[in-house]
Protein backbone atom coordinates (compact mmCIF):
# COMPACT_ATOMS: atom_id res chain seq x y z
CA UNK A 1 0.00 0.00 0.00
CA UNK A 2 2.57 2.36 0.77
CA UNK A 3 4.06 1.36 -3.21
CA UNK A 4 1.87 3.56 -4.61
CA UNK A 5 -1.01 2.37 -3.11
CA UNK A 6 -1.80 5.71 -1.26
CA UNK A 7 -4.23 6.97 -4.29
CA UNK A 8 -6.12 4.05 -4.27
CA UNK A 9 -6.93 4.02 -0.58
CA UNK A 10 -7.72 7.71 -0.72
CA UNK A 11 -9.88 7.12 -3.40
CA UNK A 12 -11.52 4.03 -1.44
CA UNK A 13 -11.99 6.20 1.60
CA UNK A 14 -13.63 8.82 -0.31
CA UNK A 15 -16.30 6.61 -1.97
CA UNK A 16 -17.08 5.25 1.12
CA UNK A 17 -17.91 8.15 2.67
CA UNK A 18 -19.53 9.76 -0.08
CA UNK A 19 -21.51 6.44 0.03
CA UNK A 20 -22.48 6.95 3.75
CA UNK A 21 -23.55 10.94 2.74
CA UNK A 22 -25.40 9.65 0.26
CA UNK A 23 -27.77 7.18 2.29
CA UNK A 24 -27.46 9.97 5.28
CA UNK A 25 -29.24 12.42 2.46
CA UNK A 26 -31.83 9.54 1.51
CA UNK A 27 -33.14 8.72 5.01
CA UNK A 28 -33.35 12.47 5.74
CA UNK A 29 -35.63 12.90 2.92
CA UNK A 30 -37.85 10.35 3.98
CA UNK A 31 -36.90 7.30 1.71
CA UNK A 32 -39.26 4.68 2.77
CA UNK A 33 -36.73 1.89 1.10
CA UNK A 34 -33.94 2.29 3.74
CA UNK A 35 -36.88 1.97 6.87
CA UNK A 36 -37.94 -1.12 4.38
CA UNK A 37 -34.16 -2.59 5.21
CA UNK A 38 -34.42 -1.47 8.85
CA UNK A 39 -37.82 -3.58 8.97
CA UNK A 40 -36.57 -6.66 7.13
CA UNK A 41 -33.31 -6.67 9.42
CA UNK A 42 -35.74 -6.51 12.33
CA UNK A 43 -37.85 -9.37 10.81
CA UNK A 44 -34.51 -11.38 10.75
CA UNK A 45 -33.32 -10.76 13.94
CA UNK A 46 -36.52 -11.10 16.14
CA UNK A 47 -36.13 -15.15 16.35
CA UNK A 48 -32.72 -14.24 17.28
CA UNK A 49 -33.91 -11.63 20.14
CA UNK A 50 -36.08 -14.36 21.27
CA UNK A 51 -33.64 -17.02 21.43
CA UNK A 52 -31.43 -14.78 23.43
CA UNK A 53 -34.04 -13.82 25.78
CA UNK A 54 -34.09 -17.34 26.86
CA UNK A 55 -31.05 -18.23 26.95
CA UNK A 56 -29.33 -15.09 28.43
CA UNK A 57 -32.18 -14.80 31.01
CA UNK A 58 -30.18 -16.50 34.06
CA UNK A 59 -27.33 -14.35 33.52
CA UNK A 60 -29.58 -11.35 33.20
CA UNK A 61 -31.05 -11.88 36.24
CA UNK A 62 -27.28 -13.21 37.93
CA UNK A 63 -26.12 -9.80 37.16
CA UNK A 64 -30.17 -8.26 38.25
CA UNK A 65 -29.58 -9.73 41.70
CA UNK A 66 -26.24 -8.29 41.73
CA UNK A 67 -27.04 -5.15 40.92
CA UNK A 68 -30.98 -5.64 43.42
CA UNK A 69 -29.09 -7.00 46.39
CA UNK A 70 -31.76 -8.51 48.32
CA UNK A 71 -34.48 -9.09 45.90
CA UNK A 72 -34.76 -12.08 44.11
CA UNK A 73 -35.07 -10.75 40.58
CA UNK A 74 -36.45 -14.39 39.28
CA UNK A 75 -39.88 -13.97 42.12
CA UNK A 76 -40.19 -10.25 41.05
CA UNK A 77 -40.40 -11.36 37.32
CA UNK A 78 -43.17 -13.99 37.34
CA UNK A 79 -44.58 -11.46 39.93
CA UNK A 80 -44.87 -8.74 37.14
CA UNK A 81 -46.02 -11.48 34.69
CA UNK A 82 -48.80 -12.59 36.78
CA UNK A 83 -49.43 -8.53 37.72
CA UNK A 84 -49.85 -7.61 33.80
CA UNK A 85 -52.17 -11.10 32.88
CA UNK A 86 -54.16 -10.31 35.71
CA UNK A 87 -54.55 -6.51 34.45
CA UNK A 88 -55.54 -7.69 30.55
CA UNK A 89 -58.01 -10.09 32.38
CA UNK A 90 -59.17 -7.51 34.50
CA UNK A 91 -59.44 -4.38 31.20
CA UNK A 92 -62.06 -6.96 29.71
CA UNK A 93 -64.25 -7.25 32.36
CA UNK A 94 -66.18 -4.55 34.67
CA UNK A 95 -66.06 -5.86 38.23
CA UNK A 96 -63.15 -7.25 39.47
CA UNK A 97 -63.49 -10.46 41.73
CA UNK A 98 -62.28 -10.98 44.80
CA UNK A 99 -59.13 -12.85 44.41
CA UNK A 100 -57.75 -9.64 42.68
CA UNK A 101 -58.37 -7.49 45.65
CA UNK A 102 -54.38 -7.50 46.63
CA UNK A 103 -53.60 -6.19 43.19
CA UNK A 104 -55.98 -3.91 42.92
CA UNK A 105 -53.75 -0.46 42.29
CA UNK A 106 -51.78 -2.52 39.45
CA UNK A 107 -55.17 -4.04 37.85
CA UNK A 108 -57.40 -1.06 38.02
CA UNK A 109 -55.26 0.98 36.04
CA UNK A 110 -56.54 -0.93 33.13
CA UNK A 111 -59.74 -2.00 34.17
CA UNK A 112 -61.42 0.55 35.82
CA UNK A 113 -60.18 2.32 32.50
CA UNK A 114 -61.30 -0.37 30.39
CA UNK A 115 -58.94 -0.59 28.17
CA UNK A 116 -58.49 -3.44 25.64
CA UNK A 117 -55.30 -4.66 26.10
CA UNK A 118 -52.44 -6.93 25.00
CA UNK A 119 -49.45 -8.56 27.06
CA UNK A 120 -46.02 -8.36 25.81
CA UNK A 121 -42.63 -9.55 26.59
CA UNK A 122 -39.42 -7.43 26.53
CA UNK A 123 -37.23 -9.05 24.16
CA UNK A 124 -34.31 -6.30 23.95
CA UNK A 125 -33.44 -2.95 24.91
CA UNK A 126 -31.80 -0.73 22.69
CA UNK A 127 -28.00 0.18 22.86
CA UNK A 128 -26.46 2.62 25.09
CA UNK A 129 -24.01 3.77 22.22
CA UNK A 130 -27.54 4.80 20.28
CA UNK A 131 -28.44 7.58 22.87
CA UNK A 132 -32.16 6.69 22.73
CA UNK A 133 -34.29 4.74 25.03
CA UNK A 134 -36.20 2.00 23.57
CA UNK A 135 -36.91 -1.48 24.15
CA UNK A 136 -38.50 -3.95 21.59
CA UNK A 137 -41.26 -6.53 22.49
CA UNK A 138 -42.61 -9.91 21.00
CA UNK A 139 -45.86 -8.65 19.66
CA UNK A 140 -46.21 -6.76 16.77
CA UNK A 141 -49.27 -6.24 13.77
CA UNK A 142 -50.31 -10.20 13.95
CA UNK A 143 -51.42 -9.74 17.30
CA UNK A 144 -52.74 -6.24 16.91
CA UNK A 145 -50.43 -3.75 17.52
CA UNK A 146 -49.68 -0.68 15.36
CA UNK A 147 -47.63 2.13 15.24
CA UNK A 148 -48.19 4.92 18.04
CA UNK A 149 -50.26 3.18 20.24
CA UNK A 150 -50.00 3.80 23.81
CA UNK A 151 -47.76 1.01 26.37
CA UNK A 152 -48.31 0.26 29.69
CA UNK A 153 -46.78 -1.34 32.70
CA UNK A 154 -48.32 -1.97 36.35
CA UNK A 155 -46.91 1.51 37.20
CA UNK A 156 -47.90 3.77 34.41
CA UNK A 157 -47.23 4.75 31.31
CA UNK A 158 -44.15 3.00 29.63
CA UNK A 159 -43.96 4.47 26.03
CA UNK A 160 -46.10 4.67 22.81
CA UNK A 161 -45.17 1.59 19.69
CA UNK A 162 -42.47 3.91 17.37
CA UNK A 163 -42.28 1.22 14.47
CA UNK A 164 -44.82 -1.96 14.57
CA UNK A 165 -43.59 -5.43 12.78
CA UNK A 166 -44.57 -8.52 11.81
CA UNK A 167 -43.89 -10.30 15.06
CA UNK A 168 -42.35 -7.73 16.88
CA UNK A 169 -42.87 -4.08 17.86
CA UNK A 170 -40.30 -0.84 18.71
CA UNK A 171 -40.98 1.22 21.63
CA UNK A 172 -40.22 4.54 22.45
CA UNK A 173 -39.50 4.70 26.68
CA UNK A 174 -41.21 7.42 28.29
CA UNK A 175 -37.25 8.61 29.12
CA UNK A 176 -36.02 9.01 25.77
CA UNK A 177 -35.19 12.32 25.01
CA UNK A 178 -37.70 12.73 22.23
CA UNK A 179 -40.32 11.34 23.87
CA UNK A 180 -42.92 14.29 25.02
CA UNK A 181 -47.11 13.81 26.25
CA UNK A 182 -49.33 16.13 26.92
CA UNK A 183 -50.32 15.62 30.78
CA UNK A 184 -52.51 16.80 33.39
CA UNK A 185 -52.37 17.36 36.74
CA UNK A 186 -55.01 15.19 38.49
CA UNK A 187 -57.24 17.39 40.97
CA UNK A 188 -56.21 20.80 39.68
CA UNK A 189 -56.41 19.80 35.77
CA UNK A 190 -53.79 21.85 34.93
CA UNK A 191 -52.28 20.73 31.61
CA UNK A 192 -48.52 20.54 30.37
CA UNK A 193 -45.94 19.01 28.09
CA UNK A 194 -44.07 16.37 30.12
CA UNK A 195 -40.54 15.65 27.82
CA UNK A 196 -37.62 12.65 28.35
CA UNK A 197 -34.68 13.60 29.79
CA UNK A 198 -32.59 10.07 29.57
CA UNK A 199 -33.44 8.90 32.84
CA UNK A 200 -36.35 8.31 35.45
CA UNK A 201 -36.69 12.31 35.75
CA UNK A 202 -38.67 13.78 33.25
CA UNK A 203 -39.06 17.55 32.75
CA UNK A 204 -42.49 19.43 32.78
CA UNK A 205 -43.34 22.08 31.14
CA UNK A 206 -46.87 24.06 32.47
CA UNK A 207 -48.92 25.54 29.47
CA UNK A 208 -50.04 28.34 31.81
CA UNK A 209 -48.86 30.39 35.58
CA UNK A 210 -51.99 30.83 36.79
CA UNK A 211 -52.07 27.76 39.41
CA UNK A 212 -49.36 26.82 41.72
CA UNK A 213 -47.74 23.03 41.74
CA UNK A 214 -46.44 21.24 44.34
CA UNK A 215 -44.27 18.45 45.09
CA UNK A 216 -46.34 15.10 44.96
CA UNK A 217 -48.72 16.34 42.27
CA UNK A 218 -49.59 13.10 40.18
CA UNK A 219 -49.56 13.65 36.25
CA UNK A 220 -52.02 11.83 33.99
CA UNK A 221 -51.84 11.65 30.58
CA UNK A 222 -54.24 13.68 28.82
CA UNK A 223 -55.41 11.78 25.91
CA UNK A 224 -54.78 11.63 22.18
CA UNK A 225 -56.95 12.24 19.44
CA UNK A 226 -58.32 8.91 18.71
CA UNK A 227 -56.78 7.62 21.70
CA UNK A 228 -53.21 7.35 19.98
CA UNK A 229 -50.43 7.46 20.38
CA UNK A 230 -51.90 8.17 24.30
CA UNK A 231 -55.27 6.99 26.25
CA UNK A 232 -56.29 9.95 28.37
CA UNK A 233 -56.01 8.86 32.18
CA UNK A 234 -52.72 6.85 32.77
CA UNK A 235 -50.54 7.68 35.58
CA UNK A 236 -46.98 9.01 34.04
CA UNK A 237 -44.86 10.40 37.10
CA UNK A 238 -45.25 12.25 39.96
CA UNK A 239 -43.77 15.78 40.49
CA UNK A 240 -40.59 16.12 42.74
CA UNK A 241 -39.00 18.95 42.17
CA UNK A 242 -40.84 22.81 41.27
CA UNK A 243 -38.41 24.83 39.85
CA UNK A 244 -39.81 28.37 40.86
CA UNK A 245 -37.41 31.10 39.26
CA UNK A 246 -39.02 34.40 39.11
CA UNK A 247 -40.45 35.87 35.67
CA UNK A 248 -40.26 32.70 34.08
CA UNK A 249 -43.34 32.93 31.69
CA UNK A 250 -44.41 29.12 32.38
CA UNK A 251 -44.02 26.62 35.57
CA UNK A 252 -41.54 24.05 34.95
CA UNK A 253 -41.28 21.26 37.21
CA UNK A 254 -39.43 17.67 37.53
CA UNK A 255 -41.12 14.82 37.34
CA UNK A 256 -40.26 11.06 38.53
CA UNK A 257 -41.91 8.64 36.74
CA UNK A 258 -43.41 5.93 37.63
CA UNK A 259 -42.33 2.59 36.12
CA UNK A 260 -38.95 1.17 37.01
CA UNK A 261 -37.47 1.11 33.20
CA UNK A 262 -34.67 -1.03 34.16
CA UNK A 263 -36.38 -4.06 35.05
CA UNK A 264 -39.52 -4.07 32.34
CA UNK A 265 -40.22 -7.94 31.67
CA UNK A 266 -43.75 -7.60 31.07
CA UNK A 267 -45.83 -4.49 29.38
CA UNK A 268 -49.12 -4.18 28.09
CA UNK A 269 -49.69 -2.42 24.57
CA UNK A 270 -53.69 -0.48 24.67
CA UNK A 271 -55.48 -2.15 21.41
CA UNK A 272 -58.12 0.60 22.18
CA UNK A 273 -59.93 2.78 25.25
CA UNK A 274 -62.94 2.35 27.04
CA UNK A 275 -65.86 4.73 25.82
CA UNK A 276 -65.85 7.33 28.70
CA UNK A 277 -62.56 8.78 29.75
CA UNK A 278 -61.66 8.04 33.05
CA UNK A 279 -60.45 11.25 34.61
CA UNK A 280 -58.15 10.86 37.55
CA UNK A 281 -59.61 7.30 38.81
CA UNK A 282 -56.12 5.84 37.93
CA UNK A 283 -54.55 8.22 40.31
CA UNK A 284 -52.51 5.92 42.19
CA UNK A 285 -53.27 5.92 46.17
CA UNK A 286 -50.97 7.27 48.13
CA UNK A 287 -48.86 5.46 50.91
CA UNK A 288 -50.86 5.54 53.81
CA UNK A 289 -49.57 7.40 57.44
CA UNK A 290 -48.34 5.05 59.62
CA UNK A 291 -50.22 5.94 63.24
CA UNK A 292 -47.57 7.11 66.11
CA UNK A 293 -48.50 5.82 69.33
CA UNK A 294 -48.50 8.55 71.66
CA UNK A 295 -47.10 8.83 75.33
CA UNK A 296 -48.68 11.20 78.19
CA UNK A 297 -46.29 11.16 81.06
CA UNK A 298 -47.56 12.92 84.37
CA UNK A 299 -45.79 13.80 87.03
CA UNK A 300 -46.62 14.54 90.52
CA UNK A 301 -44.50 16.44 93.12
CA UNK A 302 -43.29 14.52 95.57
CA UNK A 303 -44.27 15.06 99.58
CA UNK A 304 -40.50 15.06 100.84
CA UNK A 305 -39.79 17.48 98.15
CA UNK A 306 -42.16 19.94 98.69
CA UNK A 307 -41.75 20.09 102.87
CA UNK A 308 -38.25 20.93 102.25
CA UNK B 1 -8.55 -6.50 0.69
CA UNK B 2 -9.78 -9.42 -1.73
CA UNK B 3 -13.44 -10.12 -2.33
CA UNK B 4 -13.15 -13.61 -0.70
CA UNK B 5 -11.68 -11.68 2.34
CA UNK B 6 -14.14 -9.09 2.63
CA UNK B 7 -17.03 -11.55 2.19
CA UNK B 8 -15.48 -13.52 5.38
CA UNK B 9 -15.22 -10.13 6.88
CA UNK B 10 -18.56 -9.07 6.48
CA UNK B 11 -19.81 -12.48 7.81
CA UNK B 12 -17.91 -12.65 10.76
CA UNK B 13 -18.97 -8.91 11.43
CA UNK B 14 -23.08 -9.90 10.45
CA UNK B 15 -22.53 -12.79 13.34
CA UNK B 16 -21.14 -9.77 15.74
CA UNK B 17 -24.17 -7.94 14.64
CA UNK B 18 -26.64 -10.99 15.83
CA UNK B 19 -24.60 -11.44 19.41
CA UNK B 20 -25.12 -7.80 20.01
CA UNK B 21 -28.76 -7.37 19.20
CA UNK B 22 -29.68 -10.96 20.82
CA UNK B 23 -27.13 -11.49 23.74
CA UNK B 24 -25.42 -8.40 24.96
CA UNK B 25 -28.52 -5.96 24.45
CA UNK B 26 -30.10 -8.32 26.80
CA UNK B 27 -28.00 -8.75 29.64
CA UNK B 28 -28.66 -4.74 30.84
CA UNK B 29 -25.18 -4.71 31.54
CA UNK B 30 -24.44 -2.15 34.59
CA UNK B 31 -23.76 1.57 33.21
CA UNK B 32 -25.22 1.16 29.58
CA UNK B 33 -22.98 -2.45 28.67
CA UNK B 34 -21.06 -2.03 25.44
CA UNK B 35 -21.34 -1.99 21.52
CA UNK B 36 -19.55 -5.44 20.90
CA UNK B 37 -19.35 -4.76 17.32
CA UNK B 38 -17.71 -1.71 17.36
CA UNK B 39 -14.91 -3.04 20.07
CA UNK B 40 -14.25 -5.54 17.63
CA UNK B 41 -14.57 -3.42 14.36
CA UNK B 42 -11.91 -0.97 16.07
CA UNK B 43 -9.65 -3.90 17.21
CA UNK B 44 -10.08 -5.43 13.86
CA UNK B 45 -9.07 -2.43 12.08
CA UNK B 46 -5.95 -1.60 14.52
CA UNK B 47 -4.82 -4.57 12.88
CA UNK B 48 -5.04 -4.16 9.66
CA UNK B 49 -4.03 -1.12 7.06
CA UNK B 50 -6.03 1.92 5.97
CA UNK B 51 -7.81 0.01 3.70
CA UNK B 52 -8.95 -2.66 5.25
CA UNK B 53 -9.58 -0.57 8.02
CA UNK B 54 -12.13 1.71 5.65
CA UNK B 55 -13.86 -1.62 4.38
CA UNK B 56 -14.25 -2.68 8.56
CA UNK B 57 -15.77 0.70 9.27
CA UNK B 58 -18.21 0.42 6.60
CA UNK B 59 -18.97 -2.94 7.05
CA UNK B 60 -19.71 -2.97 10.62
CA UNK B 61 -21.15 0.90 10.38
CA UNK B 62 -23.66 -0.38 8.10
CA UNK B 63 -24.89 -3.11 10.41
CA UNK B 64 -24.94 -0.79 13.38
CA UNK B 65 -27.28 1.06 11.44
CA UNK B 66 -29.50 -1.20 10.55
CA UNK B 67 -30.31 -2.01 14.46
CA UNK B 68 -33.58 -0.69 15.43
CA UNK B 69 -32.17 1.20 18.68
CA UNK B 70 -30.24 3.15 16.78
CA UNK B 71 -31.22 6.77 16.62
CA UNK B 72 -29.55 8.46 13.55
CA UNK B 73 -30.49 8.83 10.59
CA UNK B 74 -28.83 5.54 7.78
CA UNK B 75 -25.59 6.08 7.04
CA UNK B 76 -24.98 7.72 10.43
CA UNK B 77 -22.68 5.05 11.82
CA UNK B 78 -21.34 4.09 8.64
CA UNK B 79 -19.73 7.35 8.11
CA UNK B 80 -18.33 7.40 11.79
CA UNK B 81 -17.08 4.54 11.85
CA UNK B 82 -15.49 4.62 8.35
CA UNK B 83 -13.69 7.67 9.98
CA UNK B 84 -13.14 5.98 12.82
CA UNK B 85 -11.12 2.18 11.01
CA UNK B 86 -9.53 4.25 9.15
CA UNK B 87 -7.78 6.57 11.43
CA UNK B 88 -7.26 3.58 13.90
CA UNK B 89 -5.93 1.29 10.57
CA UNK B 90 -3.48 4.62 9.88
CA UNK B 91 -2.36 4.79 13.67
CA UNK B 92 -1.57 0.91 13.60
CA UNK B 93 -0.17 0.72 10.31
CA UNK B 94 3.54 0.42 10.01
CA UNK B 95 3.77 1.29 13.86
CA UNK B 96 5.25 -1.60 15.60
CA UNK B 97 4.72 0.27 18.96
CA UNK B 98 1.30 0.20 18.61
CA UNK B 99 0.57 -3.28 16.79
CA UNK B 100 3.03 -5.15 18.93
CA UNK B 101 2.09 -3.97 22.13
CA UNK B 102 -1.21 -5.86 23.00
CA UNK B 103 -1.11 -2.88 26.03
CA UNK B 104 -0.99 -0.03 23.33
CA UNK B 105 -3.47 -1.93 21.32
CA UNK B 106 -5.93 -2.01 24.04
CA UNK B 107 -5.59 1.46 25.13
CA UNK B 108 -6.01 2.46 21.60
CA UNK B 109 -9.56 0.54 20.71
CA UNK B 110 -10.41 2.11 24.22
CA UNK B 111 -9.36 5.47 22.99
CA UNK B 112 -10.77 5.13 19.71
CA UNK B 113 -14.41 4.38 21.56
CA UNK B 114 -14.58 7.21 23.36
CA UNK B 115 -13.54 9.65 20.63
CA UNK B 116 -15.77 7.75 17.84
CA UNK B 117 -19.13 8.08 20.60
CA UNK B 118 -18.05 11.99 20.92
CA UNK B 119 -18.11 12.40 17.08
CA UNK B 120 -21.26 10.02 16.82
CA UNK B 121 -22.85 12.57 19.19
CA UNK B 122 -21.80 15.78 17.87
CA UNK B 123 -22.43 14.47 14.32
CA UNK B 124 -25.97 13.78 15.28
CA UNK B 125 -26.39 16.76 17.03
CA UNK B 126 -25.68 18.25 13.72
CA UNK B 127 -28.20 15.88 12.56
CA UNK B 128 -30.63 17.05 14.68
CA UNK B 129 -30.64 13.87 16.47
CA UNK B 130 -31.75 14.28 20.56
CA UNK B 131 -29.05 12.62 22.90
CA UNK B 132 -30.35 13.73 26.29
CA UNK B 133 -28.86 15.80 28.95
CA UNK B 134 -25.06 16.64 29.17
CA UNK B 135 -24.20 14.73 31.81
CA UNK B 136 -25.90 11.56 30.49
CA UNK B 137 -23.72 11.96 27.40
CA UNK B 138 -20.86 12.18 29.64
CA UNK B 139 -21.62 8.67 31.69
CA UNK B 140 -22.75 6.94 28.61
CA UNK B 141 -19.19 7.72 26.54
CA UNK B 142 -17.03 7.69 30.21
CA UNK B 143 -18.92 3.95 30.90
CA UNK B 144 -18.29 3.02 27.42
CA UNK B 145 -14.48 3.74 27.56
CA UNK B 146 -14.30 1.41 30.91
CA UNK B 147 -15.96 -1.02 29.44
CA UNK B 148 -13.49 -0.76 26.53
CA UNK B 149 -10.84 -1.48 29.19
CA UNK B 150 -12.29 -4.39 30.47
CA UNK B 151 -13.44 -5.90 27.40
CA UNK B 152 -10.42 -5.66 24.85
CA UNK B 153 -8.90 -8.01 26.64
CA UNK B 154 -11.17 -10.30 26.56
CA UNK B 155 -11.41 -10.61 22.33
CA UNK B 156 -7.98 -9.18 21.50
CA UNK B 157 -6.45 -12.54 21.43
CA UNK B 158 -9.42 -14.24 19.68
CA UNK B 159 -9.61 -11.14 16.93
CA UNK B 160 -5.59 -11.62 16.54
CA UNK B 161 -6.21 -15.15 15.22
CA UNK B 162 -9.69 -14.77 13.18
CA UNK B 163 -7.43 -11.63 11.72
CA UNK B 164 -4.42 -13.81 10.29
CA UNK B 165 -6.47 -16.43 8.99
CA UNK B 166 -9.18 -13.83 6.96
CA UNK B 167 -6.40 -11.31 6.00
CA UNK B 168 -3.15 -13.41 6.57
CA UNK B 169 -0.10 -12.24 8.42
CA UNK B 170 -0.69 -9.22 9.00
CA UNK B 171 -1.27 -9.17 13.16
CA UNK B 172 1.57 -9.84 15.06
CA UNK B 173 0.22 -9.22 18.60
Amino acid sequence: MRNGGEGRTRLLLIILIVTSLFLITLDLRGVKILDGVRGGTQNVLAPFQKAGSTVVSPFRNFIGDITNLGRTSDQIEKLKESNAKLRARLAQRKNADAELAQLKSVLDLAGQAGYKVVAARVISQGASTSFSQTVTIDIGTSSGVRQNMTVLSGEGLVGVVKESYANSALVMLATDPDFKVGVRIAGSQQIGILSGGGSKRASLQLLDNQNVVKVGDVLLARGSTNNRPFVPGIPVGVISAVDSSAGSIAQSATVMLYPNFSGLGVVSVVLSAGKNNPGDALVPAGPQPTPVPTVTIYTTPSPTASAK
Amino acid sequence: MLLRQFSISSLIFILVFIIQESVINQLRLPAGGFSLILLIALTWAALSNPTAGALTGFISGVLMDLSQSSSGPMGHWTLIMILACYAVAFLGSGNDNVRGTPVTNIFLVSFACVVTLTAFVIIGLLLGMSAGSFSKILITIFSNGIWALLVTPLILPLITRLHVVVLGDQARI
